[in-house]
């Protein structure tokens, strides 16, 4: 085993080590598309939104994605900010925790978004599969990004998960469909993703804008990850 | 050695690459392990214009050789965690030299380690950080968990462990490695006192081996085992 693989795998158990993540890790998908999207429907009618009932379900599991990575990933850098600094000083080096961190991160991102997408295809079954798979990890992608972000740069727990809650919550409810402005829309991270995601779950394609949009998004979430993971392991002298 | 002033934010020389050996009267001195001169420091707080620098290290200088245990104290926030932080490259000075070995263990104030990982895991990670082999990683984690006498623990979480064990696994991943010099902050608290007896057999035994030791304390009872200390008075170390 090398040796990226064995740091990322300590990482990755000190993250899902605890039982009640791995519960939760099921508890909240679930939660999400089968009781947050009716709620989510009530309120997009609310704010003047037309979001119809099978598309709240399809996007309800890339909210249960992003809302568990972003958690996870502030919570992974907030509590072991000293030990990798302390790590990489030591003479793994800040681009080697730095990548085994955002490996171990990307991991949980792949089963908290296989998770969310079983249960949208146990509720509700998706036209497009392939396409829905690829929009519910990009919400976990950029989700690790805007989390670990979050992490980098509040170091009180309390302030920083209750910042990134804030963040999830504008962009929720300034989503595609949410409200009667579509023009918030325009501004939220996750919009791209959210349009490939209804469209899956309606059975139809997607624009390459969507697609690109998406993907951009995504891998910009992936770099600002790794940044704010280095951030908190570089050595300061 | 090299003996010019790098710039601040420039990494600290490598003992190990610059020979290292001092002449005092054509007599061969104990290779220097540590020299850490006019060390500066302040910290901002607030925003402009309300922001107010707190100076806390004015030019502060320690000099460590082979085979010397030495003490570092002074009160409450005068510094002396902020001068080891900045030796050891967790904290960026604004200004001084620092010239130290490659190979430096740290054991911080309070353990920077993992909860949810094992003692044995933590050993592991280390050991592939200091690039340890197999054999000599192995060797070392049970020569460790026998003198610390916490080997029963090896395979408990973090998380499970008392606030002393949770110390003797900070002390030992500063010492897996055997560094030429190494730092210790407050590295007794929470110790009960056998083990406290024991820490200071294990210092003077790894003095007497060549090692260079830093300890950093407000309140040094064992004066008579160090072979000098450092009093941090107003930003500045005097040594006694």
């Amino acid at each position: 085993m090398s040796g990226l693989t064995r740091v990322s795998g300590s990482f990755l158990r000190e993250q899902v080590r605890a039982p009640l993540n791995v519960v939760l890790l099921i508890a909240i998908p679930v939660f999400f598309v089968l009781i947050f999207a009716s709620v989510l429907g009530e309120f997009a009618a609310a704010l003047g939104g037309d979001l119809a009932e099978q598309a709240a379900t399809s996007i309800s599991a890339g909210w249960a994605a992003a809302f568990l990575c972003g958690t996870l990933a502030f919570f992974a850098l907030a509590s072991s900010r000293g030990a990798d600094r302390r790590l990489a000083l030591a003479g793994l080096g800040a681009w080697r925790v730095v990548l085994s961190r955002i490996t171990a991160s990307l991991l949980l991102g792949v089963i908290v978004s296989l998770v969310a997408y079983l249960t949208l295809l146990l509720r509700s079954g998706v036209e497009h599969p392939l396409h829905a798979a690829a929009a519910i990890f990009a919400f976990a992608a950029i989700y690790t990004g805007i989390g670990a972000l979050i992490g980098a740069l509040v170091r009180d727990p309390l302030s920083g998960s209750l910042l990134v809650v804030l963040i999830f919550s504008l962009d929720i409810f300034s989503g595609p469909a949410m409200t009667s402005n579509a023009s918030l829309a325009n501004f939220t991270p996750t919009r791209p993703a959210s349009n490939l995601l209804i469209a899956a779950g309606g059975g139809q394609g997607s624009p390459s804008g969507d697609w690109i949009g998406a993907f951009g998004i995504a891998a910009a979430g992936i770099a600002i990850a790794l940044a704010a993971f280095w951030l908190t392991a570089r050595k300061r002298a | 050695m090299s003996d010019s002033k790098d710039a601040p934010g420039i990494a600290a020389a490598d003992l190990s690459a610059c020979g290292g050996v001092d002449h005092e009267g054509g007599v061969p001195a104990r290779r220097r392990v540590l020299r850490a001169v006019d060390i500066e420091k302040s910290f901002h707080r607030g925003i402009p214009p309300f922001r107010r620098s707190i100076p806390v290290l004015k030019r502060a200088s320690i000099e460590i050789h082979a085979g010397e245990l030495v003490g570092l104290v002074g009160e409450n926030g005068s510094g002396k965690s902020t001068l080891m932080q900045i030796v050891v490259g967790l904290l960026k000075r604004d200004d001084g030299l620092i010239e130290r070995p490659g190979r430096l263990g740290y054991c911080p104030q309070v353990p920077m380690v993992w909860d949810k990982l094992t003692i044995a895991e933590h050993f592991e990670l280390f050991a592939q950080a200091y690039g340890l082999g197999r054999e000599v990683a192995k060797q070392s984690e049970e020569s460790l968990l026998e003198e610390l006498q916490f080997t029963r623990y090896r395979d408990f979480r973090v998380e499970e462990l008392s606030g002393g064990t949770r110390q003797k696994l900070n002390l030992a991943l500063a010492l897996m490695h055997d560094p030429e010099l190494l730092l210790l902050d407050e590295p007794y608290a929470g110790f009960d006192w056998e083990t406290y007896l024991r820490f200071w057999e294990m210092s003077e035994r790894r003095r007497e081996e060549g090692m260079g030791i830093l300890i950093v304390s407000h309140l040094l009872a064992e004066q008579e085992r160090l072979t000098r200390v450092y009093s941090l008075v107003d930003g500045k170390a005097t040594s006694t």
